[in-house]
């Protein structure tokens, strides 16, 4: 008897072990799927402290991956960080859950051109988490020419000494933005413009890294960059020789939101961290430590004149710029024909 | 031969009993798992479609292999075998032309004159090949890419075999204190993941990196070192020349740097199986070669090579086949620039969001070295 009561026992702790605590803990998740590079420890660990939500950070490097992370199932998210153009394809797909606003009072603090924007006008599915522009870093030291456009940069004395972002669409982009064609219209007869110009362009190119290039421009590989605008602020920030400007030719303005996917497990959750991002002491944070573009109003206030002046975050001007649109089945065509160009040597 | 022993010889080769099912129960659980299964999906993958978004739509199609194969690719295909085809021709009729190299084509060494034979045929097809490929204009991409990455694989594989073979031969015939002590040498790398060791490369290969500035500041102290010895600055040409003449190398994000960490990441799995056939190795065999009057070189090519054949290959199979479908190597310290196949396929599954084609050029990859692997094994089996 006392036998069977030990085993019963033994079951129902194993069961226990088993079950209570993954049901119990499911309540204090958060599954953040966002970029590398753009979510500060301090911010998660302070929403931490003060939820008790323990908050599961992965990382992606391109919109792509991200949607196919999300699309196989493999892993049940929370929050993404998709770009305009994603979010597009993603509402489209019915691939996101509408907002609560009410839960999200801290809404009221973004700045009102982030609150009407093209691929979300009402709100509905997503909140700026920071907007950038594509631009080019130049390494003054080195190289002393005046350096105004992509142009300048993809020229054959400057093999070897560039880095690019590992992004198709953005690469195909600039070639379109030299040749004066729309970004958004991706067709053949697009493509095979681009085609023999981006071939020549890929010859000087050094590396390829989405990730942070800024660390191979810093160590001095290579001298010249086409990457995003919060990696060039940061580089200004260590080192005023880095210059970034703004294409002539016109560049990529990306914003980049918080969005709950359908079928998230953790809402509530979600929601939560997306009204704590939005309070100005911690959207400051985010900018000190990522300095791409804050769309929130209060948190500017917090900025020190420095750091507002600082021409990749808050660039002067108007800059030709533009976002990218869903584009559907023509971004495999750019992928293939980026595949194509980078094997066929 | 006692009938004890000869009984014992039918018992092992009986068939498996339940029992021995039992025990190859988690084997085959675990390769039903993670490599049957996943094969499956991956074959049925291939022959599917994508929607706009990535999504794999389960619509028959042949649009993944056709974008793998032109129909060039057979023509390219038939001159390459001819080619090797004339080769063999040539060789074995200039062979058999002398009487006493017909009985030597038949041994069974490397070194022989029909290992020479297929050698050259080889390398004759292969050219042929890779010229051809490489003079394409519109598709091919992927038979480039795969030549890419089976070249490097292939150098690697070549130098992994030059540098571990005798550091493999030197550790079997060490002491056994000794021994052990040299392969723990070898394990130690092991200690720290893949990836953090690949990294540290670039700390040694950057243009400001250690490599660099070790060049630079040992040629400086030689510089300082001559001049003790520069008597009426007869020598100061020559410290000029020195100190203008630092050797500084720009390795970092080339091929170079890609072959440098393939083989520095796969030298391991070359020189612990040959160092299995080594320790096995008889000394009395050797022994008897030199005794018979065999060069250190006959000794080395007929016995030696043939004795530790079985770890060469194991060796060379450990280094080649994982080499080919590298692709980590080649994101961290090659710059992504020239694409390997395990790099596009790679892409295909993140930012291409093409599982299908992905798939596709997978299973191509794996029919390769499903076929690669059956010849080799054809060739074993006489012995």
């Amino acid at each position: 008897m006392l036998r069977r009561t030990c085993l019963k026992l033994f079951v129902g702790a194993v069961a226990a072990m088993l079950f209570a605590p993954v049901a119990r803990a499911e309540d204090k998740e958060l599954n953040l799927f966002a970029w590398s590079e753009y979510v500060p420890q301090a911010v998660i660990d302070g929403f931490t402290k003060e939820t008790g939500i323990k908050v599961n950070y992965e990382t992606y490097a391109s919109n792509e991956e991200m949607l196919t992370k999300l699309l196989s199932g493999a892993a049940q998210y929370d929050l993404v960080q998709p770009s305009e153009y994603t979010i597009e394809a993603m509402v489209k797909k019915d691939l996101l859950s509408p907002l609560d606003k009410a839960k999200l009072p801290n809404i009221k603090n973004l700045a009102p051109e982030f609150t009407k924007l093209g691929h979300d006008p009402e709100m509905k599915y997503c909140v700026t988490w920071m907007a950038g522009t594509v631009g080019i870093v130049v390494n003054t030291d080195k190289v002393k020419d005046d350096i105004k456009g992509y142009k300048d940069v993809f020229q054959p004395k400057f093999k070897g000494q560039i880095i690019a972002l590992d992004d198709p669409r953005e690469l195909v982009s600039w070639v379109m933005n030299v040749k004066g064609i729309d970004i958004n219209k991706v067709d053949d007869a697009a493509l095979n413009e681009v085609k023999p110009v981006l071939a020549e362009w890929m010859k000087y190119i050094k590396i390829y890294d989405s990730d942070s290039p800024k660390d191979k421009l810093e160590a001095g590989d290579v001298t010249l960059g086409v990457v995003w605008s919060g990696e060039a602020a940061k580089l200004y920030q260590k080192d005023k020789k880095f210059k970034y400007v703004l294409p002539v030719e016109g560049t990529h303005l990306f914003i980049d939101s918080l969005a709950i996917p359908k079928g998230a497990p953790h809402k509530d959750n979600a929601h939560l961290f997306i009204n704590y991002i939005l309070r100005p002491e911690v959207s400051v944070l985010i900018s000190k430590e990522f300095p791409y573009t804050n769309p929130n109003a209060e948190a500017r206030k917090l900025l020190s004149p420095e750091d507002l002046a600082n021409p990749a975050s808050y660039p002067a001007g108007n800059p030709k710029m533009e976002i990218f649109h869903d584009i559907g089945k023509a971004s495999a065509d750019i992928d293939k024909l980026v595949t194509d160009l980078k094997s066929g040597g | 031969m006692t009938p004890d022993v000869n009984a014992n010889f039918t018992v092992t080769n009986r068939p498996p009993g339940t029992r021995g099912w039992l025990l190859m129960a988690p084997l085959m659980a675990w390769l039903i798992a993670f490599v049957v299964g996943p094969t499956a999906i991956m074959f049925v993958y291939s022959f599917c479609e994508r929607d706009d978004i990535g999504q794999v739509i389960f619509k028959f199609t042949w649009e993944n292999y056709q974008r793998i194969f032109v129909p060039e690719y057979f023509w390219i295909i038939g001159k390459s075998l001819v080619a090797a085809a004339v080769m063999i021709g040539l060789l074995l009729f200039g062979l058999h032309a002398d009487d006493h190299l017909g009985p030597a084509l038949r041994e069974k060494t490397i070194f022989s004159p029909a290992g020479l034979v297929v050698f050259l045929a080889s390398v004759a097809g292969y050219i042929t090949m890779r010229e051809q490929v490489f003079a394409l204009t519109t598709g091919g991409n992927f038979l480039k890419i795969l030549f890419r990455s089976i070249e490097l694989a292939g150098l690697a594989t070549v130098i992994c075999v030059v540098i571990g073979y005798p550091v493999a031969y030197f550790i079997g015939r060490a002491s056994e204190t000794s021994r052990n002590r040299l392969l723990m040498l070898v394990m130690i790398p092991f200690w720290t993941n893949f990836l953090i060791r690949t990294y540290a490369w670039i700390t040694i290969l950057k243009k400001e990196g250690l490599l660099n500035s070790a060049l630079k500041s040992s040629t400086m102290h030689f510089a300082d070192a001559l001049q003790y010895v520069n008597y009426h600055g007869t020598l100061d040409s020559l410290i000029a020349w020195i100190g203008g003449h630092v050797l500084q190398f720009e390795t970092l994000y080339t091929p170079t740097a890609v072959l440098i960490g393939t083989v520095y990441a796969y030298l391991p799995f070359m020189i612990l199986p040959i160092y299995g056939s080594v320790e096995k190795l008889d000394n009395s065999l050797v022994e008897a070669a030199f005794d018979l009057g065999a060069s250190p070189i006959r000794a080395f090519s007929n016995v030696i090579v043939p004795l530790t054949k079985p770890g060469i290959i194991a060796g060379l199979l450990l280094v080649f086949v994982p080499a080919v479908g590298m692709f980590a190597i080649n994101d961290i310290i090659g710059g992504k620039k020239d694409l390997l196949i395990g790099n596009v396929i790679d892409q295909q599954f993140k930012q291409a969001r093409n599982m299908p084609f992905g798939s596709a050029l997978g299973i191509i990859l794996l029919l390769l070295f499903a076929v690669a692997f059956f010849f080799t094994l054809r060739k074993e089996k006489p012995e």
